[in-house]
């Protein structure tokens, strides 16, 4: 693996709550906040502003990041935040929606939004996802219902769970696991292989969430197959 | 509005004595490829390849680099991720 150096890119703007989304967050109580890794280090104001409101702040440092307060997109499920606390709702600061929207897959709280560069307030709710989770629900069904499997593997090293993936056979025995390798999944060669009934992603979890349409047969998270 | 560490790009190639040098950008960094581009050109004898594919995250390295003889990558937008094991 060649040598890879990071440069965050850190924001250089100055990072404060508007006025919308003060006017919202001051209903709940306790609040979870979470960033983009560009505005990790200038959450004080932030912190600050919601203190003034009288809402306490909390947040942890989930499992794959490199700071406190940061989000990543895999954080998709309940316990990826490593919160042992219950909050309100969640904040998020950033100015997209891939990483806000882990929160909505793994998280029965809404989500409120503040995007520092656009000055802007959302809300992010189940229902902006509602067809990629009942989606996500059918695969499953299908899933255990399924006798030929394809199991896609990447070899991202970040991202490549092949040794992981080999549980299935033991786990499930009578079904027939087919092993499939790429580095960015290509959907439409996935047609090419009509005698698979159904997919496992072992690759990022948002693949099996966000691209539920583009399988068409259905694909489930190797994390929601095995344990 | 981003700080794109250029100081530290050139000094890490320095230091490295990297002589050709991956830079792996996300979507919303890609247009100031050519600038940093030129910095390094400017102040390094490295050559500079620009990954045209995906950058969704730390997780998300090229792969396969060393068989060119890219001897250092550059990854923007990321800090370093911590793969879960289980």
């Amino acid at each position: 693996m060649v040598k890879t150096i990071f440069i965050e890119a850190r924001y250089e703007g100055k990072v404060e709550l508007c006025q919308d989304t003060l006017e919202y967050a001051k209903k709940y109580k306790k609040i979870g906040l979470y960033a983009a890794i560009q505005f990790c280090n200038k959450l004080d104001r932030v912190n600050e502003q919601l203190k003034e409101l009288g809402i306490e702040v909390i947040t942890s440092q989930p499992k794959r990041t490199g700071c406190s307060s940061q989000l990543l997109g895999c954080d998709s499920a309940k316990d990826s935040l490593n919160l042992d606390e219950e909050v309100d709702a969640f904040l998020y600061i950033g100015d997209g929606k891939f990483h806000p929207q882990a929160l909505v897959y793994g998280q029965e709280r809404e989500i409120i939004c503040d995007d520092p560069i656009g000055k802007k307030f959302s809300l992010l709710t189940k229902e902006d996802l509602a067809a990629n989770l009942k989606r996500a629900k059918g695969a499953l069904v299908k899933f255990h219902s399924s006798d030929n499997i394809g199991v896609v593997i990447t070899m991202k090293p970040g991202q490549e769970f092949y040794l992981k993936s080999l549980e299935l056979e033991k786990k499930y025995p009578t079904k027939k696991f087919y092993y499939f390798i790429d580095n960015n999944i290509s959907f439409n060669q996935l047609e090419n292989f009509p005698f698979i009934d159904v997919w496992v992603n072992t690759a990022c979890p948002r693949i099996g969430l966000d691209d539920q349409e583009s399988f068409r047969k259905g694909v489930v998270n190797l994390r929601n197959v095995i344990s | 509005m981003y700080d794109l560490e250029l100081n530290r790009v050139v000094k890490e190639i320095q230091d490295n004595q990297a002589k050709l040098v991956c830079l792996q950008l996300p979507d919303g960094l890609k247009p100031k490829a050519n600038e940093i581009e030129a910095r390094i050109n400017s102040e390094t004898s490295a050559k500079v390849l620009i990954w045209l594919g995906s950058n969704f995250g730390a997780c998300d390295i090229p792969l396969g680099l060393d068989r060119l003889g890219v001897d250092l990558v550059i990854s923007w937008g990321h800090n370093k991720f911590r793969k879960e094991e289980w």
